[in-house]
This record gives C-alpha cells, structure tokens and sequence, in this order.
C-alpha cells in the first residue's frame, strides 16, 4: 500500500483526467477495496460489480476528494462500502446464512485489531467501542464489517428489531459522546 | 431524546449500513440537499472508516479491471458521441438551409401526403397507405422527409404523436444487398442517437418503437436513416454512414378545432 500522501497526489491527477494515476490508484487499493465489499456481498459476481461502480464513481468524483476531511482510503472504502451496502439492500438474496466465517469474525471482534498499527482517531475509536456493553459493540461491528440491516442484526443475534435499533441509537451516542464533535 | 440526537444517530446508521432500502434513499437525499447532515455523514465516515483496518485484502480477479476500463472508455466515447451529434445537427441545419428547390420539393410531398392523409381516394388504388386511411386526419400527424439532397428524396416518416405510432415510407432508396436500413432517433435529451428499428423491405413500414418516448421528445428529435449490417446496428449506435436526416413538421396548420 502506497502511503496516504502518495494516495493523495493519485487522486489529485485522477481528478485531472490522469488514466496512468487512476491504474496506479487501483493497483495500491483493490485488494482493500474488495476485501470490503466481498465480506459485505459475500457474492464474487456481486462484488466485482459493486467494484466497477466504486472506482467508475472515484474517477468522477476524485475532484471532491478533501484530505482535510478525511484519509484518501477512508474515502474510497466509504464509497466502495455505500454501493456494496446500497446493492445489499436491493438483493435480498444475499443471505446473511451464506457467510459462517461472517460469525467466526464477528466472535473475536472484542480486538479486531489486535497486534495491527493504529491510527491515533482508530485507537480513539476502539478505545470508546471498548467501554461499550459486549453486546452492543458486537452489534456495530457486525454492522459496520458485514454491511447488516438491522432486521438482519435482529435474526443474527436472536433479539427483536426494536431492541436493536435501542441498542444502536444508544451505541451512537455513546460514541459520540465520548468522541467529542 | 432530541431532533439533533436523531439527525445524528441517522447519519451514523446510514454509515454503518443498518438502514433499509427506504430509509437510506431518505438518507441521501438529505445528504444532497442538506449541507448540515451531509457533514455529519462525512464525520461519522471519517470516523467509524478507520475500523477498515481490519479487512484482510483481497485480491480482486484481474477481470475487474478490464471491465472498468472499458466501462471509462465508454464514457470517454459518449463524449466524443455528443460532438459527433452536434456535427450532424449542423449537417441537418444545412440541408435545410439548402433552399428552394428543396423546399418546393418538400412541399409537393407534404402536399401528396396530406392528400394521402385527407383524401386518399384521391390517390390510386395501389398507393394508398391503409394504416393512414384508418387513422384518418389527425391534428397531432407529423411530417419528416428524409432526403440527402433536393433531388432524392429517399424516406417519408410520418408520425402520429398522440398514438406514437410511426410510418415509413420508402420512397426512392434502394436498398444494396445484405444491408439494412435501421432508423434513429436524435434528440439533445439522449447522449446517443436510439434506435428506432429496420426499415423493411416494403413500401410502408409501420412500428410503435415512439412508444417510449415523450411526445415532445418526438416531435423536436431529428430523424436519421443509416445504412448497416444486415439484420441492424450490431452496437446499438449507428456504425454505417447517415445518409439521411430531416426533423418533422406539421401536417396540417397549427390551429386546431
């Protein structure tokens, strides 16, 4: 992986109709790109078009990039994880039941990032997501890493869907609050 | 429990991706028309984004890329597209600059058509066109003659918007072996000219393909004919030289009962 300013000066040229910059661009952030919404769709026929969509949507957009607002990758999974989520809303096919390992990984997300280098925002983050209740935190991991809705999140985690929408308000603000704005 | 704690908690949800269906389509909406929540939104992806450090990359097959390369290249050819179109617009606004003779031509065959319209005994047997006899005289019949120069017409289009019903006649085109007519419509609202299907060996062709189209689309379009592989455009946009253009006009005076 090329280094956020390198991203950054990528972008940059995408944005000026650079088509060597936008391969460059592709080739230091596919694999992340795809492992995000693969492990959302979990359908490889899916995901390859959610990935057309994402990076035909960073060619015309990377003039709105801001890296005062947030990292280059940030903003491209931001984009990828929309359309793989939009796309899962529309395919109710996609059932959450395909995906056993979705539940192995949701099981040991008490660290899900453990021994890996950390931004200070994302030890931030962790650190707030670690106060919360175990429950709650599976749950806003298990929708942020899996793209659920919270009807899914109810059939996963066996609870009724307005005690999740509860638990997530509740999550939210918590972490807001402890974030700052 | 507050409006703002809710604006908020939305944002964050439509981040994290438990909305459904509905709910997200609100959600961007108030993205795009709401400055406010847009940069709640783009707070909550700034934050909980970070979490993607813990994906495991993965390999993508190398087919992704080809398909985003054609897919930008189509782009690129739907720009070159709009240039091609403004060039035959002009070509158009020539041939109906053409003059006189053209005109006066235009004329007697408007004049013959209306006939066909209005009174087609008038015509011989062998002539009439039966589907304009059964639709007798419309208010809302458009004309266009598609001609390359003042000397050959080769197409007459006539519409009926109301019904969106189209016929072409054939009037001097011969048609050479192993190709095909097919008809386009060109209209500023489309990047590309639609296909509005072959134009059969007969006389009269008549179609419904205006169907799908607005009735003021139809009638401020230009109408092309291009010649192509037989059986039509094997790319769903004209490949073969426009040979003929025009756009429609009135049948009938503008005044209506």
């Amino acid at each position: 992986m090329l280094t956020a300013a390198e991203l950054v000066g990528l972008l940059r040229a995408v944005a000026a109709g650079d088509q060597a910059a936008f391969e460059r661009l592709y080739a230091a952030t596919r694999a992340k790109l795809y492992g995000v919404v693969l492990r959302i769709l979990r359908r490889a026929d899916l995901a390859d078009e959610v990935m057309q969509e994402a990076y035909l949507r960073i060619w015309n957009s990377a003039g709105q990039f801001d890296p005062a607002v947030a990292s280059p990758i940030t903003w491209m999974v931001a984009i990828a994880r929309n359309r793989a989520i939009d796309l899962a809303r529309k395919k109710r096919d996609v059932s959450v039941e395909e995906a056993p390992e979705a539940l192995e990984f949701a099981a040991d997300i008490a660290d899900p990032l453990a021994g890996r280098e950390r931004s200070e925002e994302l030890a931030r983050l962790l650190d707030c997501l670690g106060r919360l209740d175990p429950e709650q935190r599976q749950l806003v991991l298990l929708a942020y890493y899996n793209g659920l809705s919270r009807e899914e999140l109810a059939a996963r985690i066996g609870r009724p869907v307005n005690t999740i929408k509860t638990w997530l308000r509740r999550s939210i603000l918590a972490v807001r609050e402890r974030l700052g704005s | 429990m507050t409006n703002d704690d809710d604006r908020d908690v939305l944002a964050a949800e439509y981040v994290l991706g438990t909305l459904d269906a509905a709910e997200r389509e609100r959600a961007e909406a108030l993205v795009r028309s709401d400055a406010g929540f847009a940069a709640l939104v783009r707070d909550w992806e700034r934050q909980l984004g970070e979490l993607h450090a813990a994906i495991e990359p993965v390999e993508p097959p190398p087919q992704v890329f080809e398909r985003i390369r054609q897919r930008l290249a189509g782009v690129e050819r739907d720009r070159a597209q709009v240039v091609e179109l403004a060039e035959m617009r002009r070509r158009v606004r020539r041939w109906r600059t053409f003059g006189t003779a053209m005109a006066a031509l235009a004329a007697v065959l408007v004049a013959l058509l209306v006939t066909s319209v209005l009174r087609p005994d008038l015509w011989p047997a062998g002539m009439r066109p039966a589907a304009e006899v059964a639709g007798g005289p419309a208010a809302s019949r458009l004309v266009a003659v598609l001609q390359q120069d003042a000397a050959s017409p080769a197409f007459i289009l006539t519409v009926d918007v109301d019904k969106r019903l189209m016929t072409v006649r054939r009037v001097a085109a011969l048609q050479p072996t192993g190709k095909s007519y097919e008809l386009w419509l060109v209209s500023k609202q489309f990047s590309k000219p639609r296909s509005l299907g072959l134009v059969g060996q007969q006389e009269f062709t008549t179609g419904t393909a205006l169907a799908a189209y607005q009735p003021e689309t139809i009638s401020d379009a230009t109408y092309a004919i291009s010649l192509e592989p037989e059986g039509g455009s094997p790319t769903g946009e004209p490949t073969g030289a426009v040979l003929w253009g025009g756009k429609l006009i009135e049948t009938l005076p503008a005044a209506r009962p």
